[in-house]
């Protein structure tokens, strides 16, 4: 809906998806600071905020942490300090996040929280869904919906007012790439202080001027103490977080929703209701599934069929009054809901129910769970669930006669069993390292692949290490994979890869899942359950261990009998090439850009091995596919701890050459390279002995880290470009300062 | 300004469908997004562009969308468009393997990177009515030293009635250090495609649209946790072409010295054939034509055992102008 207002105020066309849009929106609200972690489908957002921090087009602080728990801390930091500041994630960032979610609300902090939504489950799926968002419900934080680009801008916009007015934190909830990837075309206020107008004093002005109610730590003339330890009294807490709620419902959002009308000529209610009221049906669906049914109830108004529409635009607090008076006339109402809850009725209906019972209204309620993992919902879904609501329930499909069922399923064919193709691994045919004594190339030819015929990108470093390190391994073999790209391209339901038993977890915790089933082998073969000897094996790629590093070095620190292989290809890849904290001081990522303000990424990478040498792990190396033979070697010694009943991890270095920027026949290049410019060492540390196992300047190939720069693709390339050599020269001499260390070390009897 | 542009065709809610099927990193995404800026910022359109993401590695196939509508149009579905009036396939193979004719509309105009007849791109299309062009797009790519998006594009601005002159304006400001061959594979692209139009004779009936996937598992028969069982559903049994670059390196047996290394650099090494210790040749199933092996395998006496096989596998995995 539109209005005009003699306050509007200029805006331009514009043309984006939902996470540009977003990031617009961050833009223009002049926020004081972002934490950030990325994850699909919201990944962009920050990233378009990192392109404007380089591009010297902002002065918010940005920090990228090292988890979304990571990043919400750093938010929190933020507000605490009484700063205006933003979040975005999507699915498992989420739930990373929700121990903070509640402390952020009951502290009266606050925030906006960016939602794409995806699904959160196992198996892995990346694509939309509301599960995540559903978990929201019970944190103390406002939920505004945006069911379009458009509102995805807007409601950035209205929550940030709403949030710092009534003091709590606010999530703006968009549909995971049915809008954040939908490039669209909408309209942006045109002045950012016609936004900054809107939006009043930022809170730290209003905290130091006594305006606000809200607290800071750096109001040191008026010391707080802030989130005390509390008893009884915490009772009172919910009491205020209510009245707050009931606040921003009756007073606060309806008066912001005008102003904002008033401003930009777009009216948003608390629900949406399309189509005619006194309808006897209707269907209750939330952004872009009713976006969807609107089309459908547009055409089958134009055969003269009158059907209802409600769309919830704020589900925190939640306008019940509003929504009842919306289903209007309905005797069956159909809530199609992105989530669902197994064994109870699902969230929207039994919220539906609830306020329509207060109402004596005792309209049928049809629920049905749709397109959950990123099935689209479009016209003919919506069409195919209003018909389905006129029949109902007198249809001939004995599951869509139930209350509660599922859209868009099907049941398979039971019969359906395809032939045996792969014969299990059998373990007599890989017990050729304990035949050789010195690893030998051609023999190991005969070693069963363990993964192949994966969908990496061609010349991808991945299974190039996974393969060349498995040579060196003997026997049975479990692998487990952190989410990354190795996980992604080597099994997609129905079809794997693998040939061995193989799990996916998380992102963050092979490490500890491995733990778990290792104290399990060890039973099962005390209890004479087991006679296999396996080595389990963690795979994961650099970002893993930035997320998952607490859990590497637990692991390491109880000497828990695996292996752990990571695969260090500078960046987190999977999700568009953002930093990893191993990635190199200066290196292009998509959250790290170069600009007038910004050379590429801040800091120097990160060192996991020297990490790690603080646990006393029995052993811990790294290796290069430019070095096989040194590489199968580690192999074989750490499947020796291991079996020896110690903790073994591995850096290998990996090529990327789609985010690199690389041709794929030069990734063997660049790997030489990289080691010779003693930026990937190849080292050991055996039961805390440093041995360097090659050495480039003994062997008179020693080049300057431009050079290896100069080989790596359009990511680093630059690097090697005159205007970043005083940034080169304080990469090489700290890269000289860690290889001296190292050969100090390798020397040395103690060390 | 719109009404001096009409949109060639309108659906039921006043939509031009056009949809683009294409690998990852052929540049389909950037070409759909720049077609969608030009109809908008050109001729006052609106509409949307949609793209079916998963986790896009190289290989992986796309679909993408762009649906244009005139101004004042609700703009409400989300995701690619399932009634394409018209089709721009980057590679024919994609073709038999994605059913690309599921949703195509009557009378649809098709654009196919193929240097086959339209009457054969018909046929393996299965195209009930409708335009076929084809146009040897990745030919014309190479020669022009553009990218396969460009050719594909101007034969498309040409159907749509978008004014090549200002398409090419908005071409060379987008992509402005390689305007020039840019525009070489724009004006190369229409001059050397060839087209037919076919009725609805009865040969092929129209598909309605239907998701691609495999429904042989579903709720009642799928394994616990959704796990694989990895001795039946195994990618081994699988032709893994679409996710390599369409090259295979060279192999001569005489000159191979067995040192393995082109096994250790392998980007998935069941690709050689490796046989009772001895290097025997390419699985072209598996092969990802990286040349990661090429670039490894030594040069000595008896020569080298695997080569690129032409100049444009070794211009593309390499960077080097051959
Ligand atoms: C808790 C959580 N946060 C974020 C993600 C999104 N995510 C999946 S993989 C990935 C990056 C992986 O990077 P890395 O470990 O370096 O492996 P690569 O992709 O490079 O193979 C991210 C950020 C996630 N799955 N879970
Ligand atoms: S994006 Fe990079 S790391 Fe991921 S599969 Fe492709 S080449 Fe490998
Ligand atoms: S080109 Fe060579 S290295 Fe690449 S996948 Fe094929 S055989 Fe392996
Ligand atoms: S690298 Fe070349 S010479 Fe060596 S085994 Fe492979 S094909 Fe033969």
């Amino acid at each position: 809906m539109t209005t005009t207002s003699d306050k509007i105020k200029s805006q331009v066309r514009w043309l984006g998806n939902g996470n540009e849009a977003v990031a617009q929106a961050v833009l223009h609200c002049c926020y004081d600071g972002e934490g950030y972690y990325p994850i699909t489908p919201s990944s962009e957002v920050g990233e378009e905020v990192a392109k404007a921090i380089a591009a010297g087009k902002t002065d918010m602080k940005y920090v990228i942490g090292t988890s979304e728990l990571a990043a919400i801390g750093i938010c929190t930091g933020m507000a605490l300090a009484g700063g205006r500041v933003v979040d975005v994630t999507s699915a498992q960032g989420l739930l990373l996040k929700y121990e903070e979610l509640s402390t952020v609300s009951g502290l009266g902090l606050p925030m906006v929280l960016n939602l794409s939504t995806r699904e959160i489950n196992a198996p892995l799926n990346i694509k939309n869904g509301h599960s995540d968002l559903m978990t929201m419900l019970g944190t103390g934080w406002l939920i505004f919906m945006a069911p379009t680009v458009q509102a995805a801008y807007d409601m950035n916009i209205i929550a940030l007012k709403v949030a710092e007015e009534v003091l709590l934190p606010a999530v703006v909830a968009y549909d995971g790439f049915h809008t954040s990837h939908a490039n669209r075309r909408i309209q942006v206020f045109e002045n950012t202080q016609d936004v900054q107008e809107f939006l009043g004093e930022k809170p730290i002005d209003r905290i130091l001027s006594g305006k606000s109610k809200q607290c800071s730590v750096v109001d040191t003339k008026n010391p707080k103490t802030m989130g005390p330890y509390m008893n009884d009294d915490l009772m009172n807490t919910k009491v205020v977080m209510e009245q707050k709620m009931e606040h921003a419902l009756n007073v606060v959002i309806p008066r912001v929703l005008k102003e904002f009308a008033e401003i930009s000529g777009r009216e948003y209610g608390l629900v949406q209701q399309y189509g005619d009221k006194n309808a006897a049906t209707c269907m209750v669906a939330l952004n872009t599934a009713g976006e969807a049914a609107k089309d459908a109830v547009d055409l089958l108004d134009r055969k003269d069929e009158k059907v209802n529409l409600v769309i919830p635009m704020l589900l925190r607090p939640w306008p019940e009054n509003q929504i009842s008076d919306a289903v209007g006339a309905a005797k069956k109402i159909l809530v199609a809901e992105r989530a669902t809850q197994y064994g109870a009725n699902n969230f929207m209906a039994n919220e539906l129910g609830a306020a329509l019972q207060k109402k004596g209204n005792n309209a049928k309620i049809i629920q049905r769970t749709y397109g959950m993992g990123g099935l689209n919902f479009r016209l003919d879904d919506a069409l195919y669930l209003y018909d389905l609501i006129k029949k109902w329930p007198n249809v001939e499909d004995e599951n869509e006669k139930r209350e509660k069922w599922y859209y868009g399923v099907w049941a398979g064919d039971p019969s359906y069993n395809p032939p045996v193709v792969v014969e299990p691994i059998k373990t007599e045919d890989c017990s050729i390292n304990a035949k050789l004594e010195r690893p030998n190339l051609k023999e190991l030819s005969k070693m069963p692949n363990r993964i192949e015929k994966h969908a990496a990108c061609p010349g991808c470093g991945i299974f190039a290490n996974i393969n060349l390190f498995l040579r060196g391994i003997d026997g049975q073999v479990i692998l487990l994979f952190n989410t990354g790209c190795g996980m992604v391209t080597a099994t997609g339901f129905p079809y794997t890869s693998f040939k061995v038993p193989y799990a996916h977890n998380l992102f963050h915790n092979a490490s500890s899942t491995a733990t778990g089933i290792v104290e399990m082998i060890d039973k099962f073969k005390k209890d004479n359950k087991v006679s296999d000897d396996i080595t389990v094996i963690c795979v994961s790629g650099d970002g893993g261990d930035d997320i998952g590093m607490d859990q590497v070095i637990a692991a390491a620190l109880r000497n828990d009998p695996f292996i752990f292989m990571e695969y260090d290809n500078k960046g987190y890849m999977n999700t568009g090439a953002q930093m990893c904290y191993s990635g190199f001081k200066g290196q292009k990522n998509s959250n790290a850009h170069v600009g007038p303000n910004q050379q590429g990424k801040l800091t120097h990478h990160k060192d996991i091995i020297e990490i790690l040498r603080g646990t006393y792990a029995p052993y811990l190396f790294q290796a290069a596919e430019s070095q096989p033979i040194d590489m199968i070697r580690k192999a074989r010694r750490a499947q020796q701890i291991v079996r020896e009943g110690g903790f073994a991890f591995g850096k290998v270095f990996s090529t990327c050459p789609l985010n690199w920027g690389l041709e794929e026949a030069r990734c063997p290049q660049a790997v030489a390279k990289v080691v010779d410019a003693c930026l990937h060492p190849l080292y050991e540390i055996d039961h805390g002995k440093t041995t360097l196992n090659y050495n480039p300047e003994e062997k008179g190939k020693k080049i300057a880290v431009t050079e290896a720069f100069a080989s790596m693709g359009a990511g680093f390339a630059h690097l090697a470009k005159p205007n970043f050599a005083t940034l080169m020269e304080e990469t090489q001499k700290h890269v000289d300062y860690r290889w001296e260390r190292l050969k100090a070390m390798s020397g040395s009897t103690v060390l | 300004m719109s009404q001096d542009y009409r949109l060639p065709y309108k659906d039921d809610l006043g939509f031009c469908n056009i949809i683009f099927s294409a690998i990852g990193g052929e540049g389909a995404n950037m070409a759909a997004k720049l077609l969608f800026k030009l109809g908008v910022e050109m001729f006052d359109l609106d509409g949307g562009y949609d793209a079916k993401y998963g986790s896009e590695k190289k290989g992986t196939p796309t679909d993408v969308s762009v649906r244009f509508c005139d101004y004042g149009t609700p703009v409400r579905s989300a995701g690619p468009t399932t009634q394409p009036h018209f089709l721009v396939a980057f590679r024919e193979f994609l073709i038999r393997p994605l059913s690309l004719n599921r949703g195509l509309q009557a009378n649809a105009t098709v654009i196919v990177n193929s240097t086959k007849s339209p009457e054969e791109v018909r046929d393996i299309l299965q195209l009930n009515s409708g335009t076929v062009i084809c146009l040897d797009a990745t030919d014309i790519a190479a020669k022009t030293h553009s990218r396969l998006n460009m050719p594909m594009m101007a034969m498309l601005c040409y159907e749509l009635k978008f004014d090549p002159e200002k398409v090419k304006e908005k071409v060379a400001k987008q992509w402005p250090k390689v305007a020039q061959a840019n525009l070489a594979a724009f004006d190369a692209a229409v001059a050397q495609s060839k087209r037919a139009t076919f009725k609805d004779d009865g040969k092929y009936p129209l598909v309605s649209f239907t998701e691609h996937r495999d429904e042989r598992i579903g709720y009642l028969n799928m394994p616990e946790g959704g796990a694989i069982d990895a001795t039946r559903f195994s990618t081994i049994g699988k032709n893994n072409r679409l996710s390599g670059t369409g090259f295979f390196p060279k192999f001569e047996q005489a000159s191979c010295i067995t040192c393995g290394m082109c096994m250790t650099v392998c980007s998935d090494p069941g690709s050689l054939k490796w046989v009772d210790g001895k290097m025997t040749g390419i699985d072209e199933n598996y092969c990802k034509g990286c040349m990661r092996c090429v670039a490894i395998c030594p040069s000595h006496k008896k020569g080298k055992a695997l080569q690129f096989p032409c100049p444009e596998a070794e211009a593309l995995t390499t960077g080097k102008k051959v």
